[in-house]
């Protein structure tokens, strides 16, 4: 019994401390709440109310001048039955499928020179390096003037070097033009997906290297089973960023062809921009964002899910 | 319409300026008047006023801007700022539209009427034009220094809402003489000539037209012209008047087919789809002979003055009538275009912002100053009683030609994108954006615009 009434009594004299320490808990929150409440309320501001609005434009009719109209789902069902929009989905996948196809590779080879040593190196990839410096518009103005079938850089070459194959209408040509960009979009942003890369590979131990060189492993063989498996968590970001931002890409395509030749390079987010800024269709516009939104995010979820990139295991058990 | 204006030219035109000071003295010494039918303020309020543009051409703008410095002087107090948007209307009409929703619009804004100023003043954004300070709205003295057909595309249940400000507008062909002589051609009459030079022209690496069809406005002046030269007006109105399977018509699919034509036989350069018109690429092909001709609005004349000088009066230029399709049933002098291009007002300004906007438009635009310096810019003004004004111009050559057109053209189509308004008109740009890359058939194109016909 003593001890019991020891006991009590200890608890007794313990809740008195316990208290000011939920205290100093409730003071942690409150100044954590503080702290992130500059943040919560921008992302609040501009992410979550924009986002709430576009669903609740969704079900009107609005041509931002005329009063807003509640048309129920009219406007869901319109975009189930609309080729043009089923149309612009199949692009915008096109584009994400054949952007991470051709991107990938090549910033994981451009990133995995930079992260070497060879001579010459950082003047290389100063270079590479050189489209991150340009504003996107700049960019694609350059590549109008490159491309055009009259006066372009191409067509020169073309007519004086004798290269006829050059002489094609790059921008305007149903089969070829999403290839071209493609190509325009890759070169753009190769560099960015480059620097990741090259962080993921100077984040890989020397001594990796050194035991597989020991082991008399070839170049190829320290890719497949090195490199490759350490840069796993690198590829997810870096792939997840180019899935998602091809899902919204609109800038170069917008200034480069809008849209055309025909409808062969609209995708979903330049649809929903003709659909809403100039066919002044708000409300079926805003079904549009709200389809992009769900997929991006259904996307993101997917590669992380498919991945285990959400655990975020150390891909270096055994090594510390 | 324009024709039956011009005809009727008189000389009687007033400085709207001075006769809304008139009038306002009159009502100042004369209350009990006042009070039955207008009202003035007791004093000229002064603001500040942005005044939007689209950009014509350094020529043009410069007159703009000039414009309004002058007033600046003449009013102080008071200040117009003018911007001015650069090459695409599209980027144009998306920036009014975000600003027209705004409490802080511009206070004029440049319009091509017909139906997207409709869809602004239906949402009471756009605001009828009254003299300044003065209770008439929709009604301002100044109407009748314009020729009366100017204001068609802007006038709504009778009220006025816009202000001409520059010269009238047909599409028409605008050619280099020189390839053309070249290769021993005349300005092509009717379509099978025009395909015949096409041939001609191609077997010496020539486009017989320049085409910046990337935003697919200027491909629609083609099926403007061949459904017009085929079926006549009423192919086009009843379309407008939104009847059923409107676009169903004969004319319609054999104008797509037309234009298909063209572009199997390669009228137009290689990349006539992937370039805008607006960045002045197209007028370059023609001064460099790469094409021999280009369909456009009157204003390019306006625009070749300020780009290349040299190419216009040194007699280059030459100027004609879309052909005529043998057994068509449209006139051949029929024109598509805009009557002219306007400035409104919007109303979510100021009164005071109201008063100097109106004294601004109404003191600039009706001016035969401003008609002198527009056909100093290769324009044919609205302003009634230009036309001395263009036979002592040095571009005579040009500016009476397009002048008599106008003149004894029997029917004048506004461009059908503006007529229809945006619902319409963007879903009918963007296929027939198709059917010129041979991705759509004109039966497809049909189907698809007749879905858009509500109407019975």
């Amino acid at each position: 019994m003593a001890t019991v009434s020891t006991v009590l009594s200890n608890e007794r004299a313990v809740a008195p401390v316990r208290r000011p320490r939920s205290a100093r808990r409730r003071m942690l929150l409150l100044a954590d709440v503080a702290g992130l409440s500059p943040t919560l309320l921008l992302y609040g501001l501009f992410i979550v109310i924009p986002v709430l609005f576009a669903i609740f434009l969704s079900f009107t009719t609005w041509d931002v001048v005329g009063p807003l109209r509640w048309v129920g789902v009219a406007n869901w069902s319109r975009f189930f039955s609309d080729p043009g929009a089923h149309h612009a989905l199949l692009v915008t996948l096109e584009l994400v499928g054949l952007s991470w196809l051709v991107e990938t590779p090549l910033a994981m080879a451009l990133g995995l020179f930079i992260a070497g040593t060879q001579r010459y190196r950082s003047v290389y990839a100063a270079i590479y390096l050189l489209p991150l410096l340009l504003s996107t518009a700049g960019i694609a103005l350059m590549w109008q003037g490159v491309l055009s079938p009259e006066f372009g850089g191409l067509a020169w070459f073309s007519f004086h070097l004798k290269l006829s194959f050059l002489n094609q209408n790059w921008l305007g040509s149903p089969g070829i033009t999403l290839y071209v960009l493609v190509v325009i979009i890759a070169w753009q942003f190769v560099p960015f997906h480059a620097l990741i890369y090259q962080a993921g590979r100077r984040a890989i131990p020397r001594e990796m290297y050194e035991a597989a060189r020991v082991d008399g492993a070839s170049l190829a063989q320290t890719f497949r089973y090195v490199t490759l498996p350490q840069l796993r968590y690198t590829i997810v970001t870096s792939s997840m960023l180019i899935v998602v931002g091809s899902l919204t890409y609109f800038d170069i395509i917008f200034i480069l062809t809008e849209g055309g030749p025909g409808d062969t390079t609209r995708v979903l987010s330049l649809y929903m921009y003709d659909t809403g800024f100039l066919q002044t269709e708000f409300g079926y516009a805003s079904v549009l964002a709200v389809v992009l939104a769900v997929l991006g995010i259904a996307v993101a979820l997917l590669l992380i899910r498919l991945t285990g990139f959400g655990k975020m295991d150390s891909g270096r058990e055994g090594i510390w | 319409m324009i024709r039956e204006s011009l005809s009727r030219i008189g000389s009687r035109r007033f400085g709207s300026v001075l006769a809304a000071f008139a009038v306002a003295a009159f009502i100042v010494a004369v209350p009990a008047i006042g009070a039955s039918s207008a009202s003035v303020h007791s004093t000229a309020p002064t603001a500040s006023i942005n005044v939007w543009m689209v950009d014509n051409g350094a020529n043009v703008n410069n007159l703009w801007t000039q414009q309004a410095t002058s007033f600046d002087a003449a009013h102080p107090g008071d200040h117009v700022n003018v911007s001015i948007t650069p090459s695409s209307s599209n980027t144009y009409q998306v920036k009014l539209l975000s600003a027209l929703g705004t409490n802080n619009p511009p206070a004029l804004f440049f319009s091509w009427g017909g139906g997207t100023l409709q869809q602004f003043i239906q949402a009471g954004k756009a605001q009828p034009f009254a003299d300044a300070g003065m209770t008439d709205a929709g009604s301002p003295s100044w109407t009748k220094d314009f020729l009366s057909s100017s204001l068609g595309p802007v006038t709504f249940n009778k009220k006025v809402y816009g202000i001409p400000i520059l010269g009238t507008q047909p599409v028409l062909f605008f050619y280099n003489k020189t390839v053309l002589a070249k290769y021993h051609l005349a300005f092509p009459q009717t379509v099978p000539e025009m395909l015949s030079d096409v041939k001609i022209l191609a077997a010496h690496n020539t486009a017989l037209i320049g085409l910046g069809n990337v935003d697919n406005w200027e491909g629609l002046m083609y099926l403007e012209y061949f459904a017009d030269r085929e079926g006549g007006p009423s192919v086009f109105l009843n379309i407008q008047a939104n009847k059923k399977n409107a676009w169903s018509n004969p004319a319609i699919v054999s104008a797509l087919k037309d234009i298909q034509t063209l572009v199997k036989d390669n009228a137009f350069q290689t990349g006539y789809d992937s370039i805008s018109w607006g960045t002045g690429f197209v007028d370059a092909l023609v001064y460099q002979g790469v094409a021999a001709m280009e369909l456009m609005g009157d204003w390019d004349l306006g625009i070749m003055l300020s780009d290349n000088a040299t190419f216009v009066h040194s007699g280059q230029l030459g100027i004609g009538a879309f052909p005529t399709v043998p057994g068509g049933k449209g006139n051949a002098n029929d024109l598509e275009g805009n009557t002219t291009n306007y400035v409104a007002m919007a109303t979510k300004i100021t009164s005071a912002q109201t008063y100097v906007a109106e004294q601004f438009a109404a003191s600039v635009f009706s001016s035969k100053a401003y008609a002198a310096a527009e056909v100093k810019d290769g324009l044919v003004p609205m302003v009634a009683g230009s036309a001395s004004l263009l036979n002592a111009s040095p571009l005579k050559k040009y500016l009476v030609p397009v002048y008599n057109m106008v003149a004894k053209a029997p029917y004048f189509q506004y461009s059908w994108d503006q007529a229809l308004g945006p619902v319409k008109a963007t879903p009918m740009v963007t296929n027939l954006g198709k059917v010129f890359d041979l991705t759509e058939t004109p039966a497809q194109f049909v189907k698809i615009m007749n879905g858009y016909q509500t109407g019975s």
